[in-house]
């Protein structure tokens, strides 16, 4: 596994002060915060952030991680000493940074996803991070009764929102071994998401969070759907809307034409008279729902070039014989 | 090749679920007075069944786990929150329209 450089990852020095760090995380959260920011790798520089100020906040984490020395330079190939974690008593995990939630170790959360399904685990540091706090070292923490619910993110095509999809999700779990050790074990499970789902919306897979230790109940796992951007349609909601093309001619005297929607292709009448921007609905023929969302058309009037000697003729033609002023509006 | 070992069957939190507050809580990382203070401030609107036990609509998770997650991961308080959710999805909207408008306007 390769090195982190958690001083780096903040921007402080290593003599940085608690509120030096404080500040330098505050700052880069507001800038690569998943939800407000536009910078590219948000979502990735975000979790390198949070794992960072992870152990740079707590005294007794950032003492372990000191202790392996300043020399490791970030993306070096890194093993955990022999000796690691001796003379060390966390008092918590892999917690949720600047939450109130902790004693999580790694071997408490479940990983979803290949990165070919789009699916990652919000809370999921790295290797490196685990390797030293968390999934079978001597920091790990056992026994809370019942588990704690799981969240995922899943990113979907708007083609599998609509017809319903399937998705393959690694989920890491611990698993007690005879002589009490806990070793953490890959399940692959096929998920089926229904048609229909919305942007935001939250899947929740019963039981398959974090497993109960004890008598209590396993958490569950919420996947949380993400609709990646569609080439043609716009989604809001369960609607989608459509940019249409239509020659002059067809708005003007009226056309029927074939539209492309999510289930197919379908003939819709344009009317006589319509004008660049209108838009037309196709009544559900959007996401499927209690009610189905419906499929906006909005009309888009391209004018043929005057490209050649015949169409000049009919653009002059036009020009002579129309009583056409399309700055009327103006001269009021 | 991957080897499945489970198939599992997803239940997606749509129109007709109600949550319990408390599970909400638990969701979206926010204690009952944040949700119930973003109810006073018509981020979501819960209904109590029964009486003195509230329930929040399913399609409002989305809203409420990104208000958790700005006042964890940045630190602001409720009202900010909500008022941050208010301008990014203002901001979305208008975003939105400008994309449908250079559509319109583009060559092709």
């Amino acid at each position: 596994m390769e090195f982190r450089d958690y001083y780096k990852v903040l921007g402080v020095e290593r003599a940085a002060t608690a509120d030096q760090i404080k500040t330098a995380y505050r700052r880069l959260a507001r800038k690569y915060h998943p939800d407000v920011s536009k910078e590219p790798n948000a979502e990735a520089r975000f979790k390198e952030m949070q794992e960072a100020y992870e152990v740079l906040k707590d005294p007794e984490k950032r003492a372990a991680y000191n202790q392996l020395g300043a020399d490791w330079k970030a993306g070096e190939q890194f093993r955990p000493p022999p000796d690691w974690g001796s003379g060390f008593e966390f008092s918590g995990g892999a917690g949720r940074p600047g939450g109130a939630r902790r004693g999580a170790g790694r071997a408490g959360r479940s990983r979803a996803g290949a990165a070919e399904d789009g699916a990652f685990h919000e809370q999921d540091f790295s290797d490196f991070f685990s390797s030293l706090f968390g999934g079978g070292t001597p920091f790990e923490r056992a026994g809370r009764g019942a588990g704690r619910d799981h969240h995922a993110r899943v990113a979907i095509e708007l083609e599998e929102a609509y017809r319903g999809t399937t998705r393959t999700l690694e989920l890491r779990r611990p698993e007690v071994k005879p002589d009490g050790s806990v070793e953490l074990r890959t399940h692959t499970v096929r998920v089926t998401i229904p048609a229909g789902v919305t942007e935001g919306q939250l899947i929740r897979l019963a039981g398959q969070g974090e497993p109960a230790s004890g008598a209590g109940q396993a958490g569950d796992l919420y996947l949380e759907v993400h609709i990646q951007p569609h080439r043609l349609f716009q989604l809001e909601g369960r609607d989608v809307t459509l940019t249409f093309p239509v020659a002059p001619w067809e708005a003007a005297l009226g056309a029927s034409v074939t539209v492309p929607t999510l289930g197919g292709t379908v003939e819709m009448h344009i009317p006589a008279g319509a004008q660049s921007g209108q838009t037309l609905r196709l009544r559900g023929r959007g996401l499927p729902g209690q009610p189905a969302g419906d499929q906006y058309v909005q009309l888009k009037v391209v004018l043929p070039p005057a490209n050649t000697p015949q169409a000049k003729a009919l653009y002059e033609e036009m020009r002579s014989k129309l009583d056409f002023d399309p700055r009327a509006n103006l001269s009021r | 090749m991957v080897r499945v070992t489970h198939r599992l069957e997803a239940h997606v939190l749509g129109e007709s679920d109600w949550i319990a507050a408390t599970e909400i809580c638990q969701l979206c990382r926010l204690d009952l007075g944040a949700v119930m203070e973003l109810a006073e401030l018509g981020v979501v609107a819960p209904r109590e069944i029964p009486p003195g036990e509230w329930q929040i609509p399913a399609t409002a998770l989305p809203r409420l786990r990104v208000v958790g997650r700005l006042i964890h991961d940045l630190g602001v308080n409720v009202s900010g929150a909500a008022l941050a959710l208010e301008l990014l999805e203002a901001q979305r909207e208008l975003e939105r329209r400008i994309r449908s408008l250079e559509r319109l306007a583009s060559d092709h």
